[in-house]
C-alpha cells in the first residue's frame, strides 16, 4: 500500500498505542511493525511530526544496564486529536467497507 | 548496508535536505540499531527493515516545512482585531438579550407572588377578584419557569460560543505563527444528558401549565365578572365598558 496513504492512519495509531501508556521510540516502532507491514524506520518521522505539532513530548528515563532511554508521551492536546479524528475515521472506514462490500456483491 | 553505512548515509541525507536537530534524530536510529541487535537481528537485517536512507530522510522534511512568520502573524493578529469588533458587539447583543429574558422571567415571578398574596403594589396590578388572580398567578408562575430554563440554555449557549470563538482566535494566531492548531470546538452547547432531559421536561410542563392557566383563568375571569370582556367589567383600562 502508499505509503503517503498509510502514514495518517500510522499517526492515529502511534496516538492510540500512547493513549495507553508512555514508550520509548523502539517499543513504538516494533508495535506497529508487528501489526502493520511497514519500514521499521518510518515510526520515527511520524514521532517526530506529532511532537512538533505538539500531540506528543518527551522525557529521558535512565535504564539500569543500558543507555538513557528517549519515552513518548501524549499531551491533552494530542488526546483531544486523537478522540476526534477516532471517531472520524472509525466512520470513514465503516462507510468505505459498506461501499466496497456492495460492490464485490454487484460482481456475484 | 551495515550499521555504520547507514548511519552515516542517513546524516548525509539529512544535512543535503537541511533538517534540523539530525543528532536528535540520528540518536533514535542508533538506539533503535541498538535494540534490535540485542533481540539477535544483524546488522544489515535491521538496516534493510529501517527503508532506504535517502527515502526516510526526505519524510523528515515534510514535517519541518512549515513556518510562520513574524509578518503573517501580525497581519493576523491585525485582521483578528477587525473581527473582534463586530463579534464583541454581536457578543454583547446577545448578553443583553440574556440579560432582558432573565429580567422577563423576574418580572413573572413577582407578579405570580403578588397574585398570590393578593397584594397590587403602588396600584399596579389591575383589580381582580382572588381566584380568577391565583389561577393567572399559577400561569406567571409558569411562565417565570419556563423562560428561566431559556435563560438557562441560552446562558450555555453564549459560553460556548465564546469558547468556540476564543479557540478559533488561538488557532488562528496559532496558524499563522506556524505551531500546532487546535481542534475547532462545537458552537452548541454539549449539556450532559441528564440536564438536557431536566430542562426539556421543565420547559414542557412550565408551557403546558402556562397555556391552559391562562386559558382557564380568562375562562373563570369572565364567568365571575359575567362578561365577555371582564376586563372593561373590572374598569382595567379607566373606564368600564358601560360608558
Amino acid at each position: 500500500m502508499n505509503i503517503q496513504y498509510k502514514k495518517g492512519v500510522l499517526e492515529l495509531c502511534v496516538l492510540s498505542l500512547l493513549s495507553k501508556h508512555d514508550c520509548y521510540g523502539y517499543e513504538i516502532s516494533e508495535y506497529l511493525s508487528n501489526h502493520i507491514d511497514i519500514a521499521d524506520g518510518t515510526v520515527y518521522p511520524i514521532l517526530r511530526k506529532l511532537k512538533s505539532e505538539g500531540l506528543l513530548t518527551t522525557y529521558i528515563q535512565e535504564e539500569s544496564g543500558g543507555p538513557p532511554r528517549k519515552y513518548y508521551s501524549i499531551t491533552n492536546l494530542g488526546r483531544e486529536v486523537y478522540e476526534k479524528e477516532r471517531k472520524e475515521y472509525l466512520d470513514f472506514a465503516r462507510r468505505i467497507e459498506i461501499l466496497l462490500e456492495d460492490d464485490s456483491n454487484d460482481k456475484d | 548496508m551495515t550499521r555504520t553505512e547507514f548511519l552515516s548515509k542517513l546524516a548525509d541525507e539529512l544535512r543535503k535536505n537541511r533538517i534540523a536537530d539530525a543528532d536528535d534524530i540520528l540518536s533514535e536510529y542508533e538506539q533503535h540499531f541498538a535494540f534490535k541487535m540485542a533481540d539477535g537481528f544483524s546488522e544489515e537485517e535491521i538496516a534493510a527493515r529501517l527503508g532506504d536512507p535517502a527515502e526516510l530522510a526526505l519524510q523528515f522534511e515534510i514535517t519541518a516545512q512549515h513556518k510562520g512568520s513574524a509578518g503573517r502573524k501580525a497581519a493576523a493578529i491585525t485582521g483578528l482585531c477587525f473581527i473582534d469588533i463586530f463579534a464583541g458587539s454581536f457578543f454583547v447583543l446577545l448578553i443583553a438579550w440574556e440579560i432582558v429574558m432573565a429580567v422577563f422571567s423576574l418580572c413573572n415571578a413577582v407578579i405570580a407572588g403578588c397574585l398570590f398574596i393578593g397584594t397590587s403594589p403602588w396600584s399596579l396590578i389591575p383589580q381582580i377578584p382572588y381566584f380568577p388572580g391565583a389561577v393567572f398567578g399559577v400561569s406567571f408562575a409558569a411562565l417565570s419557569i419556563l423562560t428561566a430554563t431559556g435563560c438557562i440554555y441560552f446562558a450555555a449557549f453564549i459560553r460556548q460560543l465564546m469558547r468556540s470563538y476564543g479557540r478559533f482566535h488561538q488557532n488562528t494566531i496559532a496558524a499563522a505563527s506556524g505551531n500546532a492548531v487546535l481542534p475547532s470546538l462545537a458552537i452548541y452547547p454539549r449539556l450532559p444528558a441528564k440536564v438536557n432531559r431536566r430542562i426539556r421536561s421543565a420547559a414542557l410542563i412550565s408551557l403546558v401549565i402556562f397555556a391552559a392557566c391562562f386559558v382557564l383563568g380568562m375562562i373563570i375571569s369572565m364567568i365571575s365578572s359575567g362578561a365577555l370582556e371582564f376586563w372593561h367589567a373590572w374598569g382595567w383600562f379607566g373606564y368600564n365598558g358601560i360608558n
